[in-house]
């Protein structure tokens, strides 16, 4: 009986391996994607290096991708339908590995291991830095391509200070600044974007008197947006310093940057709840209860997509204060780079500038709702943002002064509770700040 | 016999050679990286400068660490307390005889099954929300003020309560076993004797399951020091102060965040092996303060 059992069992477990096993070798398709990885939509069933008509430029090529997004949400899609027009119009098969945004916890490894990458995203700031020895150096073949006409030079130029090199190419970019809903400006009876704090604080109170709060933020963003008033009052060079060697309490400047902020807090210009949990303060001006929010551009989609609404967005950048050293604006992207080991370079290079610029480009621009990488398009999200990175030429970093300092956590904390109203003057949060050293 | 010490060799050596190169290995290497200055995970030994225990000091004076520190430390402690009291006493309650055993039962374990991201999604936005969380839509029914549950001074507690909520069906099923575990006929003789519930469960209950509260305390000390999504979820950007715990300090120090370029892995490593005498020095002291082969049943 017991063998009998054994048999059946054995039995069973064979045609279980049977019928889990592979198909047949009549197969002619290319494998299907699994996991995160997958791959441009082959041409018909056959391999896309068959399928390719003869002469194609880039035929029987293929690179290898390793992207920061996900294959479901916008950029991903519109990458994927990018490589299937780029391989139909050269002949290159793009292999694309949707890594999502942990892809900075991969790629060190990855590139230092020389793994078979020829290209890849990621915030530019780490392309520059980070990952610089493993970048190709872009700069004879932007030259050939005329990069500069279809690019932003303030991208271009922080990536050659920060590698030597131009080593990324520009692919979402982002500016920081006050985004506001142009509605409640204009049903408040603002016709003017404030560019001084009194016309700030004006536009403000107007805000106030016509029902709707004039300004909300999440605690995610009060270190950023405490950061951008420091600047104007001290500059980034003078964060430097201040994060060098404390004094806060002694630095009229960063005094004066929190009692501005105080000052918004006890006119009551800040929504009920603010400091509010992330994202439900910045949708509050997709639900037309605020005004203003002080973040980068992407804030823009996040909340049309959650509240589902069309939010007429303005942009205008965090105005100047009286005696104020800087009117520095944040500007950021997320871009493209080639490995210096990759045997195709050149294809990788037109696949980059296949995607950001021109038609697709545009496409890029126009579904992610983010600025276009090539300034010639036209960003429909956000009217004003390309004219705003066409005229920058340094850009302000993200709390970069700041962010690796040994307390900057609790720094952080000290910020939210600025924003809470924790603290009744500027030298009180300056002195918190100090014993923090 | 020889054949047979062949075959056992045969048998144990895929385990062997697995558990070195995929436990011991990692371990040694991070032990070795946490006494040399590493920037990247991954970097070749050759780039290695030996640092001493400068990257142990480094830690120990970073004030995000101690915060991080000092955060897991009320996890472990609050957290458990409440947990594994909340646990035992629910167990006791469900091994009691009560109706609708199974029905509690699943319902108090429910939490466990579903993905901790929507479990701490769900309590930020629609618990604690300041506009309309649940917590405050019940503040606002009795005529009571709105509250800040996630300003920087309670989000730590709010997400405590949270990862609370989520724990203590799972330790719950635990005490469960143990209690069905002791035999009948022990609470029988004690109500002969005139023993009354609350006697019986600190005569009986508690003496014998000693070993099982063992066994919590150090499933607790691991999910406390290996604490991390909840962390993220509850900074969902980027990382806050109120709710820092060394593995995320470790993540961050090791990959770097929003906007920072800096890397540390000697200092990550570190923090890695911090928590792992953290660990087994929890473990050990529980062994010793906590004899359960005193009592035989």
């Amino acid at each position: 009986m017991k063998k009998l059992f054994a048999l059946l069992l054995a039995a069973v477990m064979v045609l279980g391996l049977v019928a889990c096993g592979p198909a047949g070798n009549d197969q002619t398709e290319p494998p299907k994607s699994t996991g995160n990885q997958t791959q441009a939509p082959p041409k018909g069933s056959e391999p896309p290096q068959t399928n390719a008509p003869e002469g194609k430029k880039y035929e029987g090529v293929t690179l290898n991708y390793w992207s920061m997004w996900n294959a479901a949400e916008a950029q991903g899609k519109v990458i994927a339908e990018a490589a299937a027009a780029f391989e139909e119009e050269t002949g290159a098969h793009i292999n694309i590995e949707w890594k999502g945004r942990d892809i900075n916890t991969l790629l060190s490894a990855a590139l230092e291991s020389q793994e078979d990458i020829d290209l890849f995203d990621e915030d530019y700031t780490r392309i520059g830095q980070v990952y610089a020895p493993y970048t190709a150096d872009l700069t004879e073949m932007a030259a050939a391509a005329n990069y500069d006409a279809v690019s932003y030079s303030v991208f271009n130029n922080q990536s050659i200070a920060w590698a030597g090199y131009l080593n990324s190419i520009t692919e979402q970019p982002n500016i920081g600044g006050v985004f506001y809903d142009r509605d409640a400006f204009e049903a408040a009876g603002i016709t003017a974007d404030p560019t001084t704090w009194a016309e700030f604080l004006d536009a403000c109170q107007k805000l106030k008197d016509n029902g709707v709060a004039p300004l909300v933020q999440d605690s995610a963003y009060t270190n950023f947006s405490f950061y951008y008033q420091l600047t104007r009052h001290i500059g980034e060079e003078g964060i430097a310093d201040l994060r060098e060697n404390g004094g806060w309490a002694d630095n009229a400047g960063a005094v004066a940057a929190a009692q501005e902020i105080i000052d918004l807090v006890k006119a009551g210009y800040f929504a009920d709840g603010t400091p509010s949990e992330f994202p439900s303060g910045e949708n509050k001006i997709g639900l037309d209860e605020a005004a203003m929010v002080i973040c980068a551009d992407y804030v823009c989609a996040e909340v049309d997509g959650n509240t589902e609404s069309q939010t007429n967005w303005g942009v205008f950048n965090v105005p100047a204060v009286e005696g104020g050293v800087s009117t520095a604006a944040y500007m950021g992207t997320n871009s493209l780079a080639i490995t210096n080991y990759s045997e195709n370079q050149q294809a990788a290079f037109d696949f980059c500038l296949f995607l950001v610029t021109g038609e697709w480009g545009q496409k890029l621009a126009d579904e992610a709702h983010q600025i276009p990488a090539d300034p010639n398009n036209t960003c429909s999200s956000l009217p004003g943002a390309v004219e705003t990175l066409l005229a920058a030429d340094a850009p302000m970093s993200w709390c970069g002064e700041l962010n690796t300092h040994p307390a900057w956590q609790a720094m952080r904390d000290e910020m939210t509770r600025l924003f809470a109203g924790a603290y009744e003057t500027g030298a009180d949060f300056c002195a918190a700040i100090d014993a923090l050293y | 016999m020889r054949k047979n010490k062949i075959l056992i060799a045969c048998f144990v050596a895929p385990v062997v050679i697995t558990l070195a190169l995929m436990y011991v290995y990692p371990v040694v290497r991070t032990v070795l990286m946490s006494f040399f200055r590493v920037e990247s995970l991954t970097a070749p030994t050759e780039t290695w400068s030996f640092y001493g225990l400068q990257n142990y000091f480094t830690i120990l004076h970073n004030s995000s660490f101690k915060t991080s520190m000092v955060n897991m430390m009320l996890i472990w402690l609050v957290g458990g307390v409440i947990t594994l009291a909340l646990s035992m006493i629910m167990a006791v309650i469900l091994t009691s005889g009560i109706r609708g055993k199974k029905f509690f039962r699943a319902a108090i374990y429910l939490p466990n099954i579903i993905s901790a991201v929507a479990l701490a999604t769900m309590w930020r936005q629609y618990v604690f929300n300041y506009d309309y969380g649940l917590l405050n839509d019940m503040l606002k029914l009795i005529g009571l003020d709105k509250f800040q549950w996630m300003g920087s001074d309670t989000k730590f507690w709010s997400m405590l309560a949270a990862f609370i909520f989520g724990s203590v069906g799972y330790y719950m099923l635990i005490y469960i076993s143990g209690i069905e575990g002791i035999p009948q006929d022990l609470y029988e003789a004690a109500t002969l004797d005139g023993a009354g519930k609350v006697r019986q469960f600190f005569s009986i209950t508690m003496p014998l399951l000693k070993g099982i509260l063992k066994t919590s305390i150090t499933f607790w000390s691991i999910n406390t020091t290996t604490f991390f999504l909840w962390t993220k979820m509850f900074s969902p950007v980027n990382t806050e102060g109120s709710t820092i715990v060394p593995v995320v300090y470790l993540y961050d120090t090791v990959f770097g965040g929003k906007g920072v370029v800096h890397r540390d892995a000697g200092a990550g490593a570190a923090v890695g092996v911090v928590l792992t005498i953290i660990i087994v020095a929890v473990y050990t002291i529980t062994n010793v303060l906590i004899k359960d082969n005193d009592l035989e049943y």
